[in-house]
């Protein structure tokens, strides 16, 4: 081996603490960008197997009649189309113990020669003998059924039947049903007609030869293909070749990522800083090789290949752990959207990104401390003993800070590396507990047990009745429920709704204008009054709307027929779909239901879910024995689990990462106590000669650690409200289409206050140990 | 750069033209080197003495290239020394100037030997088994090849000069710079450095000394005193 590589081997044993602080700091960073980055590219690789897989449709045209034969034929014959399918997709329910749960239940016209969103037999029967249904995997648990199970399933038009589970089914074009709270079966037309509701199929599912990027394109060719076939009741199109929660996973990777990102830089800052402690130690090397003849090409290449050697052993253990990390993280992400993982493989470019990022990054960072080191000149570099002094330190400084300042850019670093590590670990939990707080508001503007609605509207009478005979049933409030759709004049209506009935939904509710049972904060405008004209928009709602301003005029169809209404608010909704609020009386009078009403609030008597569970079966079996046709019974825990439960696991994998940072910054701040105790052996062994004894080396070194934490913690504070706002606001923007409230949370200030405490007096163990035992003749020589 | 020819040797090695080197400090300017004119012929061994902060280490230094006078000019040999680049510079010294140091200045991670080989590494001199071949031969002239393969540390005060004396030997330079080479070693030990410098400015390198010793005169072929920067009385 040549001298000089020998020297840098060398020196990679002789450094071998503060270089494992180095490596582990990048070796995690790296793991966590694989993780994240790999789960990215696999999730992204296997949307294209899975959803798409399915070939969902670009839209869905709604016939009130069912689609027609001849309708079929002409949209087949349409050159715009390149495929049409007919199908059928029923609201019911199905009881699964003593409860009943939503049922989706989808008809295709034929199982074998379906086109348009797919799904894949897994178990059982293809396709399913009358009578029977397939159920989709997710909803196994939530059915609480299994293979030949019996289910006891209720249509809106039918009565109560029992049908035979005769297989499993795929169908990576809708969330899980767990997720959702909802069960997924799957039927021919002739089982829906021995349950009694009609076979007729009302939705005609199409893909579009020019197959649309963007959701205007899509609406744009389905009006178009509509007023060509004429007669349709209703336009579904959702967004284009994007899974429901592909948006809301695709951003918080995209944030985790940047987290990820941002752990490599600050590791990066911690390989400058500790590359550049270890140059300090070497400057007299330095000079004596320059004055033997060593350029700055070659120091500088020297001083490189330490730092890309550790590196590269870095990318060698995070690259396993990535794909570890990457293979754990999508297999979660694939849960939550309802696919399979065709494999575990990483595509290569992700270990190109790791290897490029794992030795670049660092070692443009370690350029500068090099740069220093290298250009220094000889004399200056023979003639250094130690820590110079700054003109910036004063006498009246206490003695930490005057040590800590001799080091200014150090100081900066240091500082900078935990205060950044900080402000994010409080932001991620400061992210955190704003989703859980979003979701407590979720609680506290809702303030009922349960939601029933009706196929048709039941009489308000049966209410009043039924409050007051059924067991702990407290208030059953009518409200009016339609779905709707915001009008466009002399268009047909066009909802953004995914075929699952649910994601991008739209309707019409209407409360007594004094309900109590919602307080939803006023964003703009007042809420309604009695006997007006007038709307309350939903923060969903009124941003489908776009343009408008309290006052205007609010075109919507409800169940069809246009109608303008003045709208007088707007309110914040966390975890609901679009929604128009109307005055009770004045929706009925429109729609002709005085004395009847599609939906009723309930309050119960029940002091937990175990006892209010009780109470809704009982109101349950009253409604049965009234015959009241039900369509939904949601019992409020159903609709917060539900919220919840979308990215849940995501904002658990930024807490995670959060851990990292704060660990990359422990890292630094360890090495730079120790920097600063290898420093100055030589002025603590002039101490020691004048009389200092343990505590009084542990002190300064304790001392100077806290006077360097305490600053950090300031700047981390102040750093991480801004940070903490815009993370907030993304996610709510994205998850709820409204920022999440800003949370200062003092319990991850005082968390990350304890975590640097402690961490900074652990930091200082070695540096005090290698001090204490550190002899006179060894520091002075 | 090629090393200095035997012609250059037996001439003017040396030239100083109206050197200066000021120090800027928060306490204000100190001129080191003031003024110094002289030429200094090749193949001698030449002393340069005088009181603490007289200037003489920096004087070598500037004649080394290991530091930049503030006006004036250099030349050893053919070469403008003050006119080099930095890394230009690091090669004519490597290959043109061994340095000697008070404090020996080994690389504590690498072996006496491969400390030798360094300088030849990094002027691509000689690489592997000839690198070591002339290493060997090298502590050998110095009394130490028996310590090749230790580290520095394993090695006494005069045992690390001469390795240090080896290593400045490495690529055969013309000139060779020793900044108070005997300044921390004993009396027994220091005479034979100070033998072995003597030998080497016989063998037709010139031997540049900066030292505290007494009786310097009865060692050097010539003495350079300095006095607050200028030259003294030479002798």
């Amino acid at each position: 081996m040549k001298p000089r590589w020998a020297k840098v081997a060398g020196d990679l044993r002789s450094e071998r603490g503060r270089l494992l602080l180095m490596l582990v700091a990048v070796a995690v960073s790296l793991a966590a960008i694989g993780t994240v980055l790999g789960s990215w590219a696999i999730l992204t690789r296997d949307i294209a197997s899975n959803y798409l897989g399915t070939a969902p449709a670009e839209a869905t045209l709604e016939f009130e009649g069912g689609v027609s034969d001849e309708v079929l034929t002409r949209a087949r014959a349409d050159q715009a189309v390149s495929v049409a399918d007919r199908r059928e997709v029923i609201a019911g329910r199905v009881r699964v113990g003593d409860d009943f749960r939503p049922l989706l239940l989808f008809v295709p016209e034929r199982f074998e020669t379906m086109r348009l969103n797919t799904f894949r037999p897994l178990d059982g029967a293809w396709p399913p003998p009358a009578g029977t249904v397939l159920l989709e995997r997710s909803g196994l648990e939530m059915a609480n059924a299994t293979m030949s199970s019996s289910l006891r399933v209720k249509l809106p038009n039918g009565r109560p039947s029992t049908v035979t589970v005769s297989g499993l089914v795929h169908d990576p074009g809708l969330a899980p049903a767990w997720q959702e709270r909802t069960v997924y079966a799957y039927a021919t037309p002739e089982t829906v007609a021995m349950l009694g509701e009609s076979p007729t199929l009302h939705e005609l599912r199409v893909q579009f030869a020019s197959h649309p990027r963007t959701v205007v394109e899509a609406e744009n060719e389905a009006s178009a293909l509509a007023a060509r076939l004429g007669g349709v009741h209703q336009l579904r199109v959702p967004p284009p070749r994007q899974h429901p929660h592909q948006r809301q996973m695709e951003t918080i990777l995209l944030l985790l990522l940047i987290f990820a990102g941002l752990s490599l830089v600050l590791s990066s800052v911690l390989v400058a800083t500790t590359l550049a402690a270890i140059l300090a130690r070497q400057v007299r090397e330095i000079g004596v090789m320059k004055s033997i003849g060593a350029t700055r090409a070659q120091l500088a290449g020297m001083y490189a290949v330490m730092v890309g050697s550790i590196c590269g052993v870095a990318v060698l253990l995070a690259a396993p752990l990535s794909m570890l990390g990457a293979f754990g993280l999508s297999r979660v992400v694939s849960t939550m959207l309802n696919f399979d993982l065709t494999s575990r493989a990483l595509p290569w470019w992700v270990l190109l990104v790791l290897v490029v990022a794992g030795v670049l990054v660092p070692l443009l960072f370690a350029a500068i401390p090099i740069r220093r080191a290298v250009t220094i000149p000889v004399r200056a570099a023979l003639d250094t003993w130690g820590v110079g002094e700054r003109i910036i330190v004063r006498p009246w400084f206490p003695v930490a800070v005057r040590n800590l300042l001799r080091r200014p850019g150090r100081l900066a670093l240091t500082v900078g590396l935990l205060a950044t590590a900080g402000a994010l670990f409080m932001t991620a939990l400061a992210v955190s507990r704003a989703w859980e707080r979003n979701l407590e508001k979720v609680k506290e503007t809702r303030h009922y047990d349960l939601e029933v609605r009706f196929n048709t509207p039941a009489p308000d009478a049966l209410a009043t009745t039924l409050q007051q005979t059924v067991e702990g049933v407290r208030l059953i409030e009518p409200w009016g429920f339609e779905p709707a759709a915001l009008a466009r004049p002399g268009a047909i209506d066009v909802v953004r709704t995914y075929p699952d009935r649910g994601h991008g939904s739209f309707s019409v509710l209407a409360p007594p204008p004094s309900t109590t049972l919602i307080s939803l904060p006023l964003l703009q405008g007042r809420w309604l009054a009695s006997g007006e004209r007038a709307v309350v928009l939903n923060h969903v709602a009124f941003l489908q709307a776009r343009t408008l301003k309290v006052g205007d005029d609010v075109a919507l169809s409800i169940d069809g027929v246009p109608s303008t209404w003045k709208l007088a608010g707007v309110v914040e909704e966390v975890g609901s779909a679009g929604v128009a609020y109307l005055p009770s009386d004045v929706f009925a009078s429109s729609q002709s239901t005085q004395g009847r009403s599609r939906l009723w609030r309930v309050v119960t008597a029940g002091r937990d879910d175990l006892e209010r569970a009780t109470v809704i079966r009982r109101l349950e079996e009253a409604l049965s024995r009234e015959a009241v046709s039900v369509e939904t019974v949601t019992p409020f825990a159903e609709l917060k689990t539900a919220i919840g439960d979308h990215v849940a696991v995501l904002i658990r994998a930024l807490l995670a990462l959060a851990m990292v940072l704060a660990l990359v910054g422990v890292l630094g701040l360890t090495s730079a106590v120790g920097t600063s105790v290898i420093e100055r052996s030589r002025e603590i062994a002039v101490m020691k000669t004048l009389g200092a004894t343990s505590a009084v080396v542990r002190r300064l070194v304790v001392s100077e650690a806290l006077v360097s934490s305490a600053l950090s913690f300031v700047v981390a504070l102040v750093l991480s409200l801004p940070l903490t706002l815009g993370i907030e606001r993304l996610l709510g923007m994205l998850s709820f289409l409204a920022p999440l409230p800003f949370v200062v949370s003092w319990v991850s200030m005082g968390l990350w206050f304890a975590l640097l405490v402690v961490a900074t007096l652990g930091a200082t163990l070695l540096p005090i140990r290698r001090a204490v035992q550190l002899t006179v003749r060894e520091g002075l020589s | 750069m090629d090393n200095m020819s035997t012609n250059e040797r037996q001439g003017q090695l040396i030239e100083l033209r109206d050197v200066s080197r000021v120090f800027e400090s928060p306490a204000g300017a100190v001129t080191a080197v003031d003024r110094v004119s002289l030429e200094l012929p090749a193949g001698a061994f030449i002393g340069v003495v005088g009181r603490s902060g007289s200037g003489k280490s920096t004087l070598v230094n500037l004649i080394a290239g290991l530091d930049r006078c503030t006006r004036g000019s250099i030349r050893v040999g053919d070469v403008a020394v003050d006119q080099l680049d930095e890394d230009a510079l690091a090669r004519w010294r490597g290959r043109n100037v061994g340095v000697v140091f008070q404090f020996f200045q080994l690389l504590p991670t690498l072996t006496v030997a491969e400390n030798v080989m360094l300088p030849m590494d990094l002027c691509g001199t000689a690489r592997g088994a000839e690198a070591r071949r002339r290493a060997l031969e090298l502590l050998d002239l110095v009394g130490i090849r028996e310590q090749a393969d230790k580290l520095p540390t394993a090695l006494s005060g005069g045992q690390q000069q001469r390795a240090a004396i080896a290593r400045a030997l490495a690529n055969d330079a013309p000139l060779l710079v020793a900044d108070e080479p005997t300044g921390n070693l004993d009396q027994q030990t220091s005479t034979m450095v100070l033998d072995l410098l003597r030998s080497l400015a016989k063998q037709g390198r010139t031997v540049l000394m900066v030292t505290h010793e007494h009786d310097v005169e009865r060692r050097v072929d010539q003495v350079i005193r300095l006095v607050d920067g200028r030259i003294g009385s030479p002798s």
